[in-house]
């Protein structure tokens, strides 16, 4: 592009979202333009020395780019750089902050499911997956990503009101000591301690306890 | 770490960079060169290197690097002395472990370790401090996941 007059206004805000490892590049349109900007991407392993381009984000006229493919490796960091072109202008490139997808991204909550019996309540939670190209791909479990994951269980007796906190390490909980034919509301979140990473609380999942015997 | 046994509070150290760490990395304009990753990952060193590893990096850390990496910024520069204190005492226990045998040095630790320091000489002292600064998660990274 040596030829065209990169005097356009560069891509803003070039950056990566990331939720669960699925890794994609957003960016905002340069400043006072409106359609008909389309723009390429390429990336860079951090530490090697070569940019490479990315086919399917060429000429394209969206705003974002998934990158998840060209940065599975989380042992890796990266940046990323966009560049617009409009009726034979062009910017230049607007590059990423140093993207880890280890400690850059965001963890979906963990699935909980919930059974009772009359004076109890027990729960099993499962960790989101690592995003993977195809569902034929190895499954890999944030669980093996992050050694110290934890979950934080909220438990809550409909009627009284009154919430319970457990932090466990293992991916099961029995509640005891429960009310027969009681409404009970759970939910968890995953937390990390270090790198810091903490999802949200997923939904609340309610059970009944069995009427006494 | 094997035999050696090393405290150090990962969490904080760890928000400390968290802090700094765009601040940091947005001084290192080299996308092409990395002190600790390339050519060769961290991630490959053998289990019984790993506590020589550790020594040594942490040495270079508080010998080489955090001393000059001053900024303007003073929240970054306590920032920066406080995660130098932490790498301190670790590097204290891990030089007792290293006097008791506990922390030996193989062939692999000794080459990787030339090749980080090769990295680290081929450019001005205080860039070569600051981007080993910028790559202080790699090291964490490593660590926790090693752990």
């Amino acid at each position: 592009s040596g030829e065209l007059n990169c005097s356009l206004p560069s891509p803003r805000n070039v950056h990566f979202e990331s939720i669960n490892m699925k890794n994609v590049l957003h960016w905002s349109a340069p400043e006072g333009t409106g359609n008909g900007v389309l723009y390429k991407v390429k990336y860079t392993v951090y530490g090697v020395g070569k940019w490479i381009r990315k086919p399917e984000c060429r000429n394209i006229n969206r705003t974002w780019c998934d990158l998840s493919s060209e940065t599975s490796d989380y042992e890796e960091q990266y940046y990323a750089s966009v560049k617009a072109f409009l009726n034979g202008t062009c910017s230049d490139w607007m590059e990423t902050t140093r993207f880890n997808p280890l400690t850059d991204t965001k963890i979906d909550p963990p699935m909980v499911s919930v059974s009772s019996t009359d004076r109890s309540i027990s729960i099993i939670l499962t960790a989101p997956e690592k995003w993977k190209r195809s569902p034929e791909e190895e499954s890999i479990s944030l669980l093996q990503v992050y050694p110290g994951l934890q979950y934080n269980v909220s438990v809550l007796n409909k009627k009284t009101k009154k919430r319970w906190f457990f932090s466990i390490s293992n991916n099961t909980l029995v509640v005891p000591w429960l009310e027969p034919g009681t409404a009970y509301c759970v939910s968890a979140q995953i937390h990390v301690t270090t790198p810091l990473l903490d999802s949200d609380f997923s939904k609340e999942h309610c059970i009944t306890t069995l009427k006494d015997k | 770490l094997g035999a050696c046994r090393v405290s150090m509070s990962m969490t904080e150290v760890r928000a400390g960079f968290t802090a700094i760490k765009a601040n940091i990395q947005s001084r290192d304009p080299i996308r092409t060169l990395s002190i600790l990753s390339h050519p060769h990952s961290l991630h490959k060193v053998k289990s019984s290197d790993r506590c020589c590893i550790t020594h040594q990096l942490f040495t270079f850390y508080v010998d080489k690097v955090f001393k000059h990496c001053r900024t303007e910024d003073s929240f970054v520069n306590r920032k920066i002395s406080s995660i130098a204190n932490s790498f301190l005492s670790a590097r204290r226990k891990l030089g007792q472990c290293h006097e008791q045998n506990k922390c030996v040095c193989g062939e692999e630790s000794t080459e990787k370790f030339k090749q980080i320091l090769a990295n680290y000489e081929g450019l001005n002292v205080t860039s070569a401090a600051m981007k080993s600064l910028g790559e202080l998660d790699i090291l964490l990274d490593w660590m926790e996941k090693s752990r």
